[in-house]
């Protein structure tokens, strides 16, 4: 039984994640009705591009970030069945992470930081905002510290024995989180807070680029980890059968750990900093990184087929029938992996170093990252809030049926809006522009896909509106239920030692990143480079 | 090889004949911080002769609170024949200014209270908060600011400006008699508006406060 | 220790990693499905790029974007279309971008030629991409981007800024006409214009 403190400090992680994401989906909302240029009157681009900023901060930094923290105190304690090591620090890094959102927004609102989440020196925002972006990372980090300490003492108390899928797969996470963090951290401490405190005039954008790309990549696997975490862990059983292969599932997390770090330049293609080689290197890693995404849905998918069959599906498609589908886990298991599909063909085309010269920049690029990041991650985020929030408020669910609608019209409004932004991208449109000034032809064809995009923004913020709906009403006015354990996810045998340390693959790692990074890094140091001052938006 | 001799007689030719830059100022990190650290004590002392015309009289334009960027830059660029003032006399007295007289009595200009419009104003034209795409013409706020505030690097303050002297200076650029922006930027923008909207225009930057 | 006996060291570990992970039979098969069709991606983009040298725009050269209209080659008379073509018959585009533009604004190049554009910003960091075709780049401060390719179809194309880069992004953007063979020898040789 997971303790109270354990309980708050999963809660409290909770809360800040889907109030900013039920905020940033109201930002969202006015981001597609603005763009559409149908209503002149609320255009305008320095509120649209605050909003944007604002926007993709709370979505991809403070939902995920919050989240990816309370998760992972709850996996520690339930699957290695002990307390949080340390809560103070726990809930200082807590502390630190909300000082950090606070201090960000305050800026982004006001519309001093409207440099988008990806930063853009050498446009510059107020210093606050890349102070406050600092701390929520370093504040993450103490996360990072808990669950590799807990990972490490379970060990010691167990010897020979095999650490349990759920909290290995977090403690890669939290692994992964720091070899990724190190790039945007790097950026912020040594360029962009010197450089936005007067500290120092310039800044080299290059050097800037390559770091964040060191960033950019693989945050998203620390985005997507919690999600097949869930399709591992929780899906099978929820559909009623078991996992196919533990092993498997061991080795995609490595393989994501090894491989989603070394590969950020497919974000720099069009970029003339950094030469054809080392391009060329970080597509052939990018490649390798979609490894553990088809085994995923290998795995998930046999689960899912072996659970069908075992409630009495036959034929070669008849175990899709005889799924659960009024389960909220499995239902989002099945949307996810569908957008994961759609999503993923997208990628390939973004990865295929030259021929992402076609869609670099244009509304493409948005339309895959919603279907990958909004769709299949966030699905599975909102469907662990609805597997978590009984065993954590001791309340039954406020209604089953309320969530798998609000879970389908999320899908169906995550179609509707990222269908156009793919043609949209197609045709040519670029991805961050207010509104279509361009006196050109072409810009008849994007007309249709406008109004769509409305529908889909309006579908989806009903659907986020829902969410928060169900989730109050389940802690103020849910019936108290005794809640059960969570199952033991223990693997049947004890794995490998490969598959039950992280030394190996973080040496490896460590290789692989002084190959990516290491020239491409050290050029900008070695070369004579003119940097820019400080320009205003 | 024939070709190649031709290319080489035609970048000769072309080096020969290459026109002035439109100014020599360049934002390079030293200008801006030499900028900066302008001693503004010893601008007052200059801003003496500058008074005598820059004032409510006459329809030269006002500098209390204009950027020091820009101050800085006209000077420059009187003085080395980059801008004309059609009666030779911001010519003549910039060629007497040394690099740090110009630095000074900008700092001392940047210091100063901005004069504040009437009030009132009204964008006719549409331009300045939306810009007119058909026309590839920018709005006039995306660089000079929501409020006419100006932007730290080559972006002049125009709120509060003087009407007749704002006119003056568009119809200027439209025919091309001031040419000291690089890359024709505001020749271009300002080619594309008719002499009305530029009444408009300065009319509405200069009640603005 | 020679080199010999790290390989067999190496061999050893690698045989020991597959021992210890027992990876069924069907999902043995999958990951070598998976495998073989990553790679195949893979050495189709490795063919395109040393074969066809088709890759993307990467070009180290740096230049001091806050004196770019002092520079020779960005100098303001400079810029466009270059009268002379390059020795291979390319035709050289040199253009700066700036808030909110790309100068000069409007230009004219031929189709089925190899255009190649030289492109440096005066400000911020953009991005420049002429829709439905290749021409793509970022253009980063302090960095000239060189990027080359051929429009198949004549035709008047906007060349769009798609990096966020101020205020009047939305507004940034330029004309690039694109003119048949024929078309283009006309305009050279001082024949009627289209």
């Amino acid at each position: 039984m997971i303790d109270t403190n354990t309980k708050r400090l999963a809660l409290f992680n909770f809360w800040i994640a889907f109030g900013s994401f039920a905020l940033a989906c109201v930002f969202g909302i006015y981001q597609v009705l603005e763009r559409s240029g149908l209503f002149s009157f609320i255009q305008s681009p320095a509120v649209y591009f605050a909003s944007v900023s604002t926007h993709g901060v709370l979505m991809a930094f403070v939902l995920t970030t919050f989240f990816i923290m309370g998760f992972g105190y709850y996996t520690a304690t339930t699957s290695l069945k002990m307390p949080i090591w340390n809560p103070l620090l726990a809930w200082s890094g807590y502390a630190i992470c909300l000082t950090g959102v606070v201090l960000a927004a305050i800026p982004l609102l006001l519309g001093k930081a409207s440099v988008l989440y990806t930063f853009y020196p050498p446009i510059q925002a107020n210093a606050f905002f890349y102070i406050g972006a600092t701390l929520l990372v370093v504040g993450s980090w103490f996360w990072t510290v808990i669950m590799i300490v807990m990972f490490g003492k379970w060990k010691k108390n167990h010897p020979g024995e095999t650490v349990p899928l759920p909290m290995f797969a977090t403690t890669a996470n939290a692994y992964l989180w720091a070899w990724t963090s190190v790039g945007v951290a790097l950026e912020a401490v040594f360029q962009l807070l010197p450089w936005s405190l007067g500290l120092r005039d310039t800044i080299d954008v290059g050097l800037a680029r390559t770091l964040f790309a060191w960033t950019l990549h693989p945050i998203v696997y620390f985005w997507l980890i919690p999600a097949y975490i869930a399709l591992y862990s929780y899906v099978p059983i929820a559909a009623g059968g078991k996992l196919f292969s533990e092993k498997l599932a061991r080795v995609a997390f490595l393989l994501i750990l090894v491989f989603g770090l070394p590969i950020g330049f497919h974000h720099l293609y069009m970029d003339p900093e950094q030469g054809t080689i080392a391009k060329f290197w970080h597509m052939v890693g990018t490649f390798a990184v979609a490894l553990p995404t088809l085994l995923t849905g290998f795995t998930v998918i046999a689960s899912l087929e072996m659970a069908g069959r075992k409630r009495g599906g036959k034929g070669l498609f008849g175990w899709i029938g005889a799924l659960p589908w009024q389960n909220t886990m499995v239902l989002a298991a099945i949307l996810s992996l569908l957008m994961l599909v759609l999503g993923g063909f997208g990628g390939i085309v973004n990865a295929s170093y030259a021929m992402n010269a076609m869609v670099h920049n244009t509304a493409w690029v948005p339309g895959h990252f919603h279907l990958i990041f909004a769709g299949t991650v966030v699905t599975m985020y909102l469907a662990l809030a609805y597997h978590l929030w009984p065993k954590l408020s001791g309340k039954k669910l406020f209604s089953n049926d309320l969530a798998l609608t609000q879970l389908w019209t999320w899908f169906i409004g995550m179609v509707i809006m990222t269908t156009p932004w793919h043609v949209l991208g197609l045709l040519g449109q670029p991805r961050r522009i207010s509104a279509v000034q361009y006196n050109s032809l072409l810009t008849l064809a994007w007309q249709p896909y406008e109004l769509l995009m409305i529908i889909g923004g309006f579908v989806l913020l009903g659907s986020a509106c829902l969410f928060v709906y169900i989730l109050f009403k389940t802690q103020t006015e849910g019936t108290l239920e005794p809640q059960t354990d969570e199952p033991n996810i223990q693997g049947e045998a004890v794995v490998s030692l490969w598959l039950n340390n992280f030394v190996p693959w973080n040496l490896l790692i460590l290789g692989l990143m002084m190959l990516s990074y290491g020239w491409p890094i050290l050029q900008f140091f070695v070369l004579k480079t003119y940097n820019p001052t400080a320009w205003g938006y | 090889m024939k070709g190649i001799l031709l290319a080489a007689i035609c970048c000769l030719f072309n080096e020969a004949v290459m026109a002035e830059p439109s100014s020599l100022v360049a934002w390079t990190p030293d200008t801006l911080n030499r900028l900066k650290k302008g001693n503004a004590e010893h601008g007052k002392e200059l801003s003496g002769t500058c008074a005598g015309c820059h004032n409510e009289t006459n329809a030269n334009p006002q500098l209390d609170g204009q950027l020091p960027t820009y101050i800085y830059k006209q000077l420059v660029d009187y003085k080395n024949g980059n801008r004309k003032d059609p009666t030779t006399a911001m010519n003549g007295l910039a060629s007497t200014l040394s690099d740090q007289d110009m630095t000074d009595v900008s700092a001392w200009y940047g210091q100063q209270a901005p004069i504040q419009g009437k009030g009132g104003g009204n964008d006719t034209t549409g331009i300045v908060f939306k810009g007119d795409g058909k026309r590839m013409e920018p709005s006039c706020s995306s660089c000079h600011g929501y409020s006419g505030q100006g932007e730290k690097v080559d972006t002049p303050r125009l709120a509060g400006q003087k009407a007749d002297y704002l006119e003056k200076t568009l119809l200027a650029y439209k025919s091309g008699v001031r040419g000291n922006d690089i890359y024709s930027r505001m020749r271009l923008i300002a080619s594309k508006l008719s002499d009305q909207e530029i009444k408009q225009l300065a009319d509405y930057y200069s009640k603005l406060d | 220790m020679n080199p010999s006996s790290w390989i067999s060291k190496i061999r050893s570990c690698l045989n020991l990693f597959e021992q210890d992970i027992e990876i069924e039979n069907l999902e043995k098969k999958w990951l070598y499905v998976a495998t073989i069709m990553v790679g195949f991606f893979v050495i189709v983009m490795g063919i395109g790029a040393l074969v066809l040298n088709v890759n993307p725009p990467s070009h180290w050269e740096t230049i001091d974007s806050a004196s770019l209209h002092l520079s020779s080659e960005f100098a303001e008379d400079k810029l466009g279309v270059q009268p002379m073509a390059l020795p291979d018959g390319t035709i050289q585009v040199q253009l700066v971008a700036a808030r909110y533009g790309f100068y000069p604004r409007e230009i004219v190049v031929p189709a089925d030629q190899k255009i190649q554009f030289r492109m440096a910003t005066l400000d911020v960091l953009h991005g420049a991409h002429i829709p439905m075709t290749n021409m793509s780049t970022m253009i980063v401060p302090g960095h000239v981007s060189e990027v080359t390719t051929v429009f198949p179809k004549p035709g008047e194309y906007p060349l769009l800024c798609n990096e966020y880069c101020g205020m009047g992004h939305d507004h940034m953007w330029s004309k690039v006409t694109v003119l048949s063979q024929d078309e283009w020898a006309a305009l050279k040789t001082g024949g009627k214009q289209p």
